[in-house]
């Protein structure tokens, strides 16, 4: 299957309004980074009782989304399945976009973000056994390897986007287990600390990689007009229902390990704290309940609309998994003494959500969507439609073959 | 030599403690450490480099109610010290657990790794009229030799044993411990706190650890802190 891919025209005004108003969040994401960066972190919900916040949550949101889409972008290039071809594209520049996104939530989540790059002082100045130390030599080579991997596939050079995917689908999952080892290898809390979070990452990570990217696709075929089978999206959904099992199964025996054993404090607060909605609602009921029950009814699980529902619920559930693990994770009293630690220091930490941290979080949504609705017009990842059907959708005007061919040139340029 | 291999430890007895908090304030006044509003210490905002929690345990006719003063530990295995990526919690020769703010990035996860909840992040550019002591300015230039000069907003601070003391004793060939200690051991009406050497077996801290024996807190995580409370 030869497929030709074409950026999307982009003069439509439902196309402008909606990069106007990306825009507009863009501004609320500078303006809320200047508010912060002046005033301190006094104007978010954090506190010394939860040291980390929406940021945090959002960061490992993204980049567990980021390592979905890379992996699932593996099916088409590494494991050259013809019927993901159509999606291969657009799931590397999602994984690219929303990583940078992460990257965003990370560094404006420092206190100190103009000193960042003692991270990158290898065992010099910085200290190699802290997993943000190792994690910059996992998220600065993800980088760059998503970057020349995206070249390729844009370049039509399959062979080397073939060993380059490789690389890349293992990393990202090499990032995203060493992200979950941030929380998992903290002794002290509870609710973070099991052998198994990398794993319980990695799961959450696929089922919400594969759901954004059925969201993205199915949005991103439909307002351009461009044709894709419906076999694609309904085989992406029996893959997100096989992932969700696998998540279900981690996250069942973390938490049964952690309940099972006397020292069961924390699950309990976990399970029924101030906290409890996080866990309950968003983590098992949006995460895995709902969409496990619509992917396998015998009509909506076979329909387009059920399949997309069944993703924006996960997508929507692992956002709040990612809450689950940060905020009940830290606000939990930790057992200094045995008995009732009274007053303020017995209080399990209260989270505010302010304005101009969740103007900040969706600030960064913004930027990298913004991104992605731009890359749309000036990059070809949308395939015009499959050879044999439809040889050209109504819109390929001159204009875009010209777009195409300056991008190509361009490219040219930088070989030369 | 023998000074520089010192360990320094405290040890608290718990029965002499009468939870009067004298500790906290003077450490918040030798340190210069704001003091903030009811609401921010409500929401946990306040920098506390020591502070001392009541813990209760069963019904009110026979209730029980423990006060735990709580500084730094200064563990031999530091959490902090592990994950910190930008080496600015580290141990000191004589092992106290310092924080550069000069260094540190202010990513926070030496406050989610601490066992104790010790750590406390800078929200804000403290105003003047918070400090305890106003009529001092923030750089401790008038006062003993402290590193860094100013507090800066975006680091995670700590308790430092008052090494500053510790380090201007030595030079003066002062007997730490006993001249001098940290400010929270000086303060305390009780003389719950004594502060000395672990290392140096006629210490007082090691013989009254010899002769009471002494606990930690949360010893089953292994960081084996340097502070120790006795009980009777």
């Amino acid at each position: 299957m030869d497929l030709t891919y074409l950026p999307i025209e982009g003069k439509s005004r439902a196309y402008r309004t909606m990069v106007a108003i990306l825009g507009i969040m863009v501004a609320a994401l500078v303006i809320s980074f200047l508010v912060y960066y002046l005033k301190g972190m006094q104007v978010w919900g954090i506190s010394n009782a939860i040291p980390w916040g929406q940021l945090i949550t959002l960061d490992i949101y993204f980049i567990g989304l980021s390592a979905g889409a890379i992996v699932v972008s593996g099916l088409s290039y590494v494991f050259r399945r013809e019927e993901y071809k159509p999606i291969g594209r657009i799931a590397i520049y999602l994984g690219l976009l929303i990583f940078i996104g992460a990257m965003v939530c990370v560094l404006v989540d420092l206190g100190r973000l103009e000193k960042f790059w003692r991270l990158f002082m290898y065992g010099y100045l910085n200290n190699m056994t802290s997993m943000f130390a190792i994690n910059s030599i996992w998220y600065g080579g993800y980088i760059i390897l998503m970057l020349v991997y995206l070249w390729l596939a844009l370049e039509n050079k399959i062979r080397l986007a073939m060993i380059v995917g490789t690389i890349d689908v293992l990393w990202a999952i090499g990032v995203h287990t060493f992200t979950g080892e941030i929380f998992g290898l903290v002794g002290a809390r509870e609710i973070l600390h099991s052998p198994i979070k990398p794993f319980e990452f990695i799961a959450a990570a696929l089922t919400s990689g594969t759901a954004l990217l059925i969201i993205v696709v199915v949005a991103a075929f439909k307002f351009s007009n461009r044709y894709i089978d419906k076999k694609v999206v309904l085989s992406l959904g029996r893959l997100l229902s096989m992932i969700i099992i696998v998540l279900f199964v981690m996250v069942f025996f973390d938490k049964l390990t952690h309940i099972y054993v006397p020292q069961r404090q924390g699950t309990v607060f976990l399970f029924t704290g101030p906290y409890w909605w996080l866990f309950w609602i968003f983590q098992i009921g949006m995460g895995i309940v709902i969409p496990l029950i619509i992917l396998f009814h015998p009509k909506a699980g076979k329909s387009i609309k059920g399949v997309v529902i069944a993703s924006i619920s996960v997508a929507i559930g692992v956002l709040g998994e990612r809450a689950a693990v940060i905020i009940p994770g830290t606000a939990n009293v930790q057992q200094l003494y045995p008995g009732n630690i009274e007053g303020v220091w017995g209080t399990p930490g209260i989270f505010l959500i302010t304005f101009w941290e969740t103007a900040l979080a969706l600030g960064v949504v913004g930027l990298v969507t913004l991104l992605f609705v731009l890359g749309l017009k000036y990059l070809p990842l949308l395939p015009a439609g499959a050879k044999g059907e439809e040889s050209k959708p109504a819109e390929a005007t001159a204009s875009e073959s010209e777009a195409d061919s300056r991008l190509h040139q361009g490219n040219n340029l930088y070989e030369a | 030599m023998s000074k520089q291999m010192a360990r320094w430890g405290m040890v608290i007895d718990l029965d002499k403690c009468v939870g009067c908090q004298a500790c906290t304030v003077a450490c918040k006044e030798e340190n210069n450490v704001p003091h903030g509003s009811p609401e921010e210490q409500m929401r946990r905002r306040e920098p506390y480099w020591n502070r001392v929690i009541a813990v209760s345990e069963g019904k009110y006719p026979t209730q029980r109610v423990e006060f735990i003063p709580m500084p730094c530990m200064h563990c031999d295995d530091a959490p902090c010290v592990t994950v910190c990526p930008a080496k600015a919690t580290y141990h000191r020769h004589d092992g106290i657990v310092e924080q550069n703010f000069r260094r540190c990035i202010g990513c926070r996860y030496c406050m989610v790794a601490c066992p104790y909840g010790v750590r406390n992040f800078n929200f804000k550019d403290q105003v003047k009229k918070e400090y305890l002591r106003p009529d001092l300015p923030p750089t401790r230039a008038d006062r003993e030799p402290w590193p860094f000069p100013q507090r800066i907003r975006g680091v995670v601070e700590k308790c430092t044993f008052c090494f500053h003391r510790i380090d201007k004793g030595l030079k003066e060939g002062k007997k730490i411990g006993i001249d001098v200690v940290p400010a929270c051991v000086e303060a305390c009406p009780t003389k719950a706190r004594v502060f000395g050497d672990l290392d140096d077996s006629n210490s007082e801290v090691s013989l009254l650890l010899a002769v009471r024996g002494g606990f930690r807190l949360r010893e089953e995580l292994g960081t084996h802190p340097k502070v120790y409370y006795l009980h009777s």
